[in-house]
C-alpha cells in the first residue's frame, strides 16, 4: 500500500486566505486594543498546541496497547505532532504580551499583594520562559522521534522498530501528564493569579485529549471522501466515536466536578472565579454553552450505537466540538484578561489564521511521507478490523 | 430436562471451518436454533438474525431511575421536610446530581441483569441442558431441532462440509 497525500492549489490558496484574514485581524487588534489581541493570541496558541499534543498523545496510547484498528491512520497524529515547533515559535513571541496578559507580571501590582508575593518565587517572568522551553523542548523531541521510527519503519521493516517508538511513547505519556498539567496552570490558571484549582489541570488535559482525537477523525472521514484511506469501515468509526464518546463523558465529568465542589464549598475565594462568569452579563451564556456543547449535545447524538457507526453524525458532531473548545477556552482566558465580553473580527479572524496556518502544517507533512504505515506490524489487523 | 434427543448437534474443530457451515447453512435455508463457540465469532453474531431490545430497554430503565431520584430528592429535600445547610438554597439541583448519576447506575445494572436473567430463563434451581463438553473448551458447536430440518440431507451436508461429530441429544 503505497500513496501519497496530493494537495491541490486550492488548499494552498484556502490556507493562505485563513492566514491574511488571520493577520488583517491580529494587525488591527493590536492597534486597537491590544491586551484583547494578547489574550485572544493566547487562546488560539493554546487551542492548536492542545490539538498537537492531544494528537501525540492519543498516537502514543495507540503505540502503547498496540492497537490494530488504528495502525493505519497513525500518520494523521504524526503530521498534526509535527506543529508543536510552529507553537514554539507563536509562543516565544507571545513573551512580549506577558505584560498585557498575566496580572502577576506587573512588579507593583506584586509589591502591593501578599498573595502574590507568596507566588512570586513559581510566577515570575523568567521561570514562566524557562518551564514553556522545557515544555516544548521535550514534546518537540518526543513528537520527532515518534515519527522518525515511524517513517523508518516503512523503509526497513521488521519488529525492533516497533519496539523503540513503543518506548518512546511510553516516555511521552509520562512527560505530557506532568508539562501538559503545569503548562495549564501557566499559561492559562495564572490569569487569575488569586484563584486555584486542582482540577483545573486534568480538565484541560482531557479537553486537550478529546478534541485532539476529534480533529484526528475528521481529517481522517475529509480524506476518505477524497479518496484516501480506501480501508475505513464502519468498524474503524465505531472505534473512533467510542473514542470521542468516551473522553465526551470524562469531560463532562470533570467540568462538572470542579465546579460543584466548589459551587458546594462556597468559598469566596474560589467562587469569585465562577461568578465572574456564571453570573456577568455577557459570559453567562458562554458558560452554559460550554457545557452544553462539549458534553450535552455529543453525548446525546452519540449514545446510540447506529450513530457512533455513522459518517454524518460524526461530520455533524466534530465541528460543534471545534467551536466548543473555543468557547471553553473563550470563557477560561478572556474575562481575566479584558473582562468585558465582545466576540468579534478580532477573534474570529485571529482563529482562522491559526486554524490555516495549523492546517497548512498538517497537510505539508502529511503529504510529505507515505500516507499509510505499511510495514506496521498491525497495519494487516486493521486492514481487516471489525467490530 | 427432558431427554428424548430433540436436537442435532454438529461439532466443529476451528473457527473457519465453522464459520464457513454456517454460511452454507443459511444459503441452503436450514433453520439453526442456536451456536456455542469458546469465543465471540462476529460473523455467528450477526449471521444469528435474532436481535435484542434489551439496550434499549435499559435506556428507558436509565431514564425512569434518573427521574424517580430526583423528584424523590426534590420530594425530601424542597417539598416535604426544607432544612437550612449554612443558607444554602434547599432545590440546590447540582448537589442532586452525583447521587442521581450514581443510583441510575445501580438501578439500569441491577434491573438490566433481572430482565436479562428472566428472558434467558436463568434463575437458582434450574438445570441448562450442556450440549457438548468442548462448547467452552475447543469445540464450535451448532444445534438444530430435530421438528424443524429434514434429518437425513441435514447429517449428509454436515458430514460434507466438514463436522468432526454429528450427535443427537
Amino acid at each position: 500500500m503505497e500513496e501519497r497525500l496530493k494537495l491541490s492549489s486550492l488548499f494552498f490558496i484556502g490556507t493562505f486566505v485563513l492566514i491574511a484574514i488571520g493577520l488583517v485581524a491580529f494587525i488591527t487588534g493590536f492597534i486597537g486594543d491590544p491586551e484583547r489581541a494578547w489574550a485572544n493570541f493566547l487562546l488560539n496558541n493554546v487551542y492548536f498546541v492542545s490539538l498537537s499534543a492531544g494528537a501525540v498523545l492519543f498516537l502514543s496510547l495507540q503505540r502503547v496497547t498496540q492497537s490494530g484498528w488504528s495502525a493505519g491512520f497513525i500518520r494523521v497524529p504524526e503530521a498534526m505532532g509535527m506543529y508543536l515547533p510552529v507553537a514554539a515559535v507563536l509562543f516565544i513571541v507571545m513573551i512580549f504580551g506577558i505584560q498585557s496578559i498575566y496580572h502577576w507580571s506587573h512588579a507593583d501590582a506584586v509589591a502591593h499583594d501578599p498573595i502574590l508575593q507568596h507566588k512570586q518565587p513559581y510566577l515570575n517572568v523568567p521561570f514562566w520562559v524557562g518551564r514553556m522551553v522545557v515544555f516544548f523542548v521535550l514534546w518537540i523531541v518526543l513528537a520527532q522521534m515518534l515519527r522518525h521510527y515511524s517513517l523508518r519503519e516503512d523503509e526497513e521493516g521488521g519488529l525492533s522498530i516497533f519496539r523503540k517508538a513503543e518506548h518512546i511513547a511510553k516516555v511521552f505519556i509520562f512527560v505530557i501528564i506532568i508539562t501538559f498539567s503545569v503548562a495549564g496552570f501557566d499559561w492559562i490558571m495564572s490569569i487569575d493569579p488569586h484563584w486555584y484549582s486542582a482540577l483545573f489541570a486534568l480538565k484541560n488535559f482531557v479537553s486537550a485529549f478529546y478534541h485532539a482525537v476529534a480533529i484526528i477523525t475528521f481529517i481522517v472521514l475529509l480524506l476518505n471522501q477524497f479518496g484516501y484511506f480506501p480501508f475505513l469501515t464502519k468498524s474503524h468509526m465505531h472505534d473512533f466515536s467510542s473514542y470521542i464518546f468516551m473522553l465526551c463523558i470524562i469531560w463532562g465529568y470533570f467540568w462538572f466536578a470542579e465546579f460543584m465542589l466548589i459551587w458546594y464549598a462556597n468559598i469566596p475565594e474560589e467562587t469569585s472565579y465562577f461568578i465572574s462568569r456564571m453570573q456577568a452579563d455577557g459570559w453567562r451564556i458562554f458558560f452554559f454553552a460550554n457545557i452544553v456543547i462539549n458534553w450535552f449535545i455529543p453525548f446525546v447524538i452519540m449514545m446510540p450505537a447506529a450513530s457512533r457507526r455513522s459518517e454524518i453524525t460524526l461530520k455533524i458532531v466534530i465541528p460543534i466540538l471545534l467551536v466548543g473548545m473555543f468557547i471553553d477556552l473563550y470563557v477560561q482566558i478572556f474575562p481575566g484578561v479584558v473582562g468585558k465580553q465582545m466576540l468579534g473580527f478580532n477573534e474570529i479572524g485571529g482563529f482562522l489564521g491559526f486554524a490555516g496556518i495549523f492546517m497548512l502544517v498538517v497537510g505539508y507533512y502529511l503529504s510529505r511521507a507515505n500516507l499509510y504505515p505499511k510495514n506496521h506490524p498491525y497495519m494487516e489487523e486493521c486492514l481487516e478490523h471489525h467490530v | 430436562m427432558k431427554n428424548d434427543k430433540q436436537h442435532i448437534i454438529g461439532v466443529f474443530d476451528g473457527e473457519e471451518t465453522l464459520v464457513n457451515a454456517f454460511r452454507e447453512l443459511k444459503k441452503e435455508k436450514i433453520e439453526i436454533s442456536d451456536v456455542f463457540t469458546p469465543f465471540p465469532i462476529h460473523e455467528v453474531l450477526e449471521g444469528h438474525g435474532r436481535k435484542s431490545n434489551i439496550i434499549t430497554l435499559s435506556w428507558f430503565f436509565g431514564l425512569f431511575a434518573a427521574l424517580a431520584v430526583l423528584s424523590f430528592l426534590y420530594y425530601t429535600a424542597v417539598v416535604d421536610w426544607p432544612l437550612n445547610y449554612g443558607g444554602k438554597p434547599s432545590s440546590a439541583f447540582p448537589s442532586f446530581i452525583v447521587i442521581t448519576i450514581v443510583l441510575t447506575i445501580f438501578s439500569v445494572t441491577i434491573l438490566s441483569l433481572f430482565t436479562f436473567s428472566v428472558r434467558a430463563k436463568l434463575w437458582p434451581n434450574i438445570e441448562k441442558p450442556i450440549y457438548h463438553d468442548g462448547a467452552t473448551d475447543d469445540k464450535f458447536v451448532i444445534l438444530f431441532d430435530k421438528d424443524k430440518v429434514d434429518e437425513g440431507k441435514l447429517k449428509k451436508l454436515l458430514k460434507d462440509l466438514g463436522a468432526t461429530e454429528i450427535i443427537e441429544k
